[in-house]
């Protein structure tokens, strides 16, 4: 009796933290549903009085956040992609090809970890500029593509598939290309799972970088079009919730799909954004 | 064992594509930066050469040593809040509670989000006048409080936005951390008649200290490079009493367009979350051995 009323209060305890933590996103909500003029009062109303959605109508209409969405969008997934294309082989090879200067090679690139961003905004900056590709996408795509803790993922996992599986393939007249789409590939998706999954999250969350990079409106991604609401939309409040719902949806969907796999993927890596 | 062993030619080729692109945009852009330091480089003119003026500069520019005060502040106020946090949070999600799933789920969430949705919300619950902390210490009939407009308040309201926002991260570490301790430990603990509070003290925060370790690296360098709190929700303000380095470093480069000054800070803060992280591992790693 005394157990089963000490776990009734423990329940009612943790259900109050779940209720304090998850605040602010309700309230991001709440706010994004009232008219300007409720939220801008000292009058304090919890619940909307008139819910609206006449700020999403605005935000959509007086803004370019689909536009936003869509770069975010874009630069997400080619990054992603590209990301894959590039870390595989070379994971591949540093797991399994016997070559002079493997090692050598795996620690420069594992190095590249350890290199702070902002070090490389200006060099880049200057970089881009001469290219002529400055305030493009593709510049903010660009620095974002060599991510060297998918290497680090992958190369861990490939080494765990049994070396005969591949003798197998090569004496079956296989060649190393050949092998490595019809048997490490396939082999390895849990671990090609969580890397494309880190490199979408990290693409999206960008900010530095592309706040640098773009400078057209019509350009930004979503991280840098919402931080620059409150110097264009100053005191309106419930529009600028409104576009921080908008701007955290394609998040929120990607991580009710993939939750399993991305807080694995951290536990497994220790990734920091 | 393999055909006319082509090791050598296939390591290379499978190995080219991600070093093209890693040589383009990090080794040369991490070693013309460092060149650039060494010169007077704005935008428009040409670079002039000034050996280490910059970095001598710095050493006499009272708004970079306040920027890395700043940072300093913010990572002495945010590392140990955030471990601790995130120990108990791991604990919760660990432990028996049925609701440990939900909890798992809504501490991590917050994380998922772009951090300036994150700034731009807190901003929004902290302003002075409007904001719901502020409403409500009203109705308590208590004054409101200046959140991010008094020096005093700025940097620790920037800290409480972090908090909500990666605490959930340091979570999910401390938990993967946890499940890996065997459970026969605690069940011989519990027929030897420890507590619950005991066993915490005495077997998981002892046991985990590996994943501290990581969690305590991780966090003070992803400390020190912060930006993006301090640029949606105070802009460095009131009077630069939040500006931090990458700040400073930014707005140096790209507003006053002083680039070579900027690289130059950039390779200070790089050089100082080196050694740093360095003294960590040293110190913290070899006393786990």
């Amino acid at each position: 009796m005394k157990k089963h009323s000490k776990n009734v209060i423990f329940r009612i305890l943790e259900i109050f933290i779940i209720a304090i933590w998850i605040f602010p996103l309700v309230w991001m909500v709440i706010t994004s549903l009232k008219y300007e003029n409720e939220v801008v009062t000292r009058v304090f109303t919890f619940l909307p009085q008139n819910p609206t959605l006449h700020n999403y109508q605005e935000a959509f209409g007086s803004t370019y956040i689909l536009q936003w969405l869509i770069n975010s969008l874009v630069i997400s997934v080619v990054t992603m992609v590209f990301t894959f294309l590039l870390d595989a082989p070379i994971a591949y090879a540093f797991a399994k090809i016997r070559f002079p200067g493997r090692n050598i090679l795996f620690w420069v690139v594992m190095a590249g970890m350890m290199v702070p961003f902002q070090v490389l905004i200006v060099p880049l900056y200057l970089q881009f500029t001469s290219y002529g590709i400055i305030n493009t996408l593709l510049s903010a795509i660009l620095p974002r593509l060599a991510l060297p803790i998918g290497i680090f993922i992958l190369r861990q996992f490939y080494e765990g598939i049994p070396t005969a599986l591949e003798e197998a393939a090569f004496i079956d007249g296989a060649g190393r290309l050949r092998t490595f789409v019809k048997i490490i590939l396939p082999l390895g998706k849990a671990a090609a799972t969580t890397v494309i999954i880190l490199a979408f999250i990290n693409a999206w969350n960008d900010f530095l970088w592309p706040l640098i990079a773009i400078s057209d409106s019509v350009n930004y991604t979503i991280t840098v079009g919402i931080a620059n609401f409150q110097g264009t939309h100053g005191t309106e409040y419930a529009m600028i919730m409104a576009g921080a719902v908008i701007a955290s949806l394609p998040e929120l969907v990607f991580f009710l799909i993939f939750r399993r796999k991305i807080i694995d993927g951290i536990a497994m890596t220790g990734l920091k954004g | 064992m393999i055909p006319g062993n082509k090791d050598t030619r296939d390591g290379i080729l499978f190995s080219l594509p991600f070093m093209i692109v890693f040589a383009l945009f990090m080794i040369y852009p991490l070693v013309f930066g460092f060149y650039i330091s060494f010169f007077q480089w704005n935008i428009l003119g040409t670079p002039k050469f000034i050996a280490l003026q910059n970095y001598l500069d710095l050493l006499k520019d009272e708004r970079f040593w306040s920027s890395l005060w700043h940072t300093l502040q913010f990572v002495l106020m945010t590392t140990p809040v955030l471990l601790i946090l995130g120990f108990i949070m791991a604990l919760l999600v660990t432990g028996k509670s049925p609701l440990k799933g939900i909890m798992e789920t809504c501490f991590f969430v917050p994380y998922i989000f772009s951090m300036t949705v994150v700034a731009t919300l807190w901003a929004w619950i902290m302003q002075k006048d409007f904001g719901i902390i502020n409403q409500i210490l009203r109705i308590l009939g208590k004054d409101g409080v200046s959140w991010l407009t008094s020096e005093k308040n700025a940097m620790w309201s920037i800290s409480i936005a972090t908090y909500w926002w990666t605490a959930g991260f340091n979570m999910v570490l401390f938990t993967a951390g946890i499940k890996q301790i065997s459970k026969e430990i605690y069940e011989s603990a519990t027929v030897d008649g420890a507590g619950p509070l005991q066993q915490i003290f005495h077997i998981t925060i002892p046991l985990l200290k590996p994943t501290t370790i990581l969690c305590l690296i991780l966090q003070v360098i992803a400390s020190f490079n912060v930006f993006g709190q301090v640029y949606v929700m105070t802009g460095g303000g009131p009077a630069g009493s939040t500006r931090v380095l990458v700040q400073y470093i930014y707005e140096t480069g790209f507003n006053y367009f002083r680039m070579g000054y900027s690289a130059a800070m950039s390779y200070v803060l790089f050089l100082i979350i080196m050694v740093i992280s360095v003294v960590q591992y040293a110190i913290l790693g070899r006393r786990n051995d």
